[in-house]
């Protein structure tokens, strides 16, 4: 079984990292990183491999607590690196730090699921890997009209006269109690209450309809 | 021109992935409007990533190219018969597999990553919502008056994500929190006891601040919020059983 482990791993390239350890990372991460994107380069991949998967392990045990789940991080993570490495520009950065990019998100969307059981993956969105993105590009959403005037007038408007009367001064015309309780000709204490059924209405209406 | 700005722990919790994902969402709102905090993120992720890949700190590392790098066979056994702990092998193993089914895999279709903007339109006028934010849906807008909110379909534990508008001249209460809250105004502007906030500001305060914003002109902010706001101050009281509603 070992044998298959080193079968076409590029030897020059890992001796090249030996004489590189002591100026931290090897110049050829990025240009593997290129190969990955442009030509598909199985080698340049098992290279940065080699180079991340102990340490994206160690990072995964950290923030995810166990073993399986680190390994898991290091397959998501490395398998992001294969399929997205035409994101990664060298003018941009350093490989470590795309890479780290990378391996943040796929952790924090990992750990969302573990905790939360949300299935939801948020980590690219909250941090771009896309290092070309097309900034001019952009696409309407369509969450429709603001609604709140009419759709808070259609609650309203289910609240009995003397109530929308009150919330209607209060929210609409802004008036004071005083000044609804004169216009009203009701004293002050009666327009306190109509509010307060009328708030209680409302309440129980937008729960109900949104329930959250 | 941008004045409030998230704190420089925040900034590390954020790069580190360890906040709760609506304030996540929110730091990287603002970090997206924020030339500063966009090159000091930007800093703190080369940090990070040095940390996280320090070659100096990591003793596997040369066991695992002692392992996987030399290429004759017959290089691997002598190792073996030094050895190697038994676990690495199968670790060693487990690698060439795992590099197999991922290198079995297709590149992404680049479309599928391009970045959107989505706008929306919030009392007649347009305004772009931060990239953070384009896979979260919005609830429908609600509220009362001069302020309503639409809130974020994002399940964050006790963690509460809206859009907030406060129409022209309106204003919230005077109010506390139990918890904390966080603005990030994305358009307009407004004012509270503390000072005046543009497009950008962002502003986090503890429960044991309390505050009364006024806006002139009208403004849209992002809101996060642990618990549900408290009004203090007279008849603005009664708002009490709906100020879950507005944050
Ligand atoms: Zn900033």
């Amino acid at each position: 079984m070992q044998q298959t482990v080193s079968k076409g791993y590029p030897k020059r390239e890992s001796n090249i990292i030996a004489n590189n350890i002591e100026t931290q990372v090897p110049p050829e991460l990025s240009h593997w990183l290129d190969s990955v994107a442009m030509q598909r380069d199985k080698q340049a991949f098992t290279a940065l491999f080699q180079f991340f998967a102990p340490k994206i392990r160690r990072f995964g045990i950290k923030q995810l607590g166990s073993e399986a789940q680190a390994n898991e991080l290091v397959q998501e993570t490395m398998t992001n690196v294969w399929r997205k490495a035409h994101l990664y520009n060298v003018d941009k950065g350093a490989a470590t730090t795309w890479v780290y990019t990378v391996m943040r998100n796929a952790s924090f969307d990992m750990l969302r699921r573990i905790k939360a059981k949300n299935e939801q993956n948020l980590g690219d969105d909250i941090w771009p890997i896309d290092m070309a993105q097309d900034e001019a590009q952009s696409e309407e959403s369509n969450f429709g009209d603001h609604l709140m005037e009419k759709q808070m007038l259609n609650y309203v408007n289910t609240l009995p006269p003397a109530q929308q009367a009150v919330v209607k001064g209060v929210y609409y015309q802004e008036l004071s109690q005083e000044q609804l309780a004169q216009q009203l000709g009701v004293p002050i204490g009666t327009v306190k209450s109509r509010l307060r059924l009328a708030l209680a209405k409302l309440k129980q209406q937008m729960g109900e309809q949104y329930n959250d | 021109m941008i004045k409030h700005h998230p704190t420089s722990n925040v900034l590390s919790g954020f790069v580190a992935g360890d906040l709760p994902a609506s304030v996540a969402i929110i730091v990287a709102s603002h970090v997206e409007l924020c030339r500063e905090c966009a090159n000091h993120v930007q800093q703190l992720t080369e940090q990070a990533a040095m940390q996280a890949f320090d070659m100096t700190a990591d003793d596997d590392w040369l066991n695992d190219q002692v392992q996987l790098g030399d290429t004759s066979p017959q290089h691997i056994n002598d190792i073996d018969h030094d050895g190697i702990d038994s676990n690495d092998m199968e670790l060693a193993c487990d690698s060439r597999a795992m590099i197999d089914a991922i290198t079995a895999s297709p590149a992404q279709v680049k479309s599928a990553v391009a970045q959107t903007v989505t706008e929306i339109e919030v009392a007649g006028q347009r305004i772009s919502l931060p990239r953070a934010m384009k896979s979260i849906g919005l609830r429908e807008w609600q509220g009362l008056g001069k302020l309503s909110r639409a809130r974020l379909a994002l399940d964050d534990d006790e963690l509460r994500a809206s859009l907030l508008h406060i129409d022209k001249g309106g204003s919230v209460p005077c109010h506390t929190h139990k918890g904390f809250e966080i603005t990030l105004l994305l358009q307009g502007s407004f004012d509270d006891e503390m000072g005046h906030y543009t497009a950008g500001d962002f502003i986090w305060l503890d429960g044991d601040h309390t505050h009364q914003p006024i806006t002139q002109e009208g403004c849209v902010c992002l809101t996060v919020s642990s618990d549900a706001i408290h009004f203090t101050q007279g008849m603005s009281q009664l708002l009490n059983p709906i100020g879950r509603f507005i944050y």
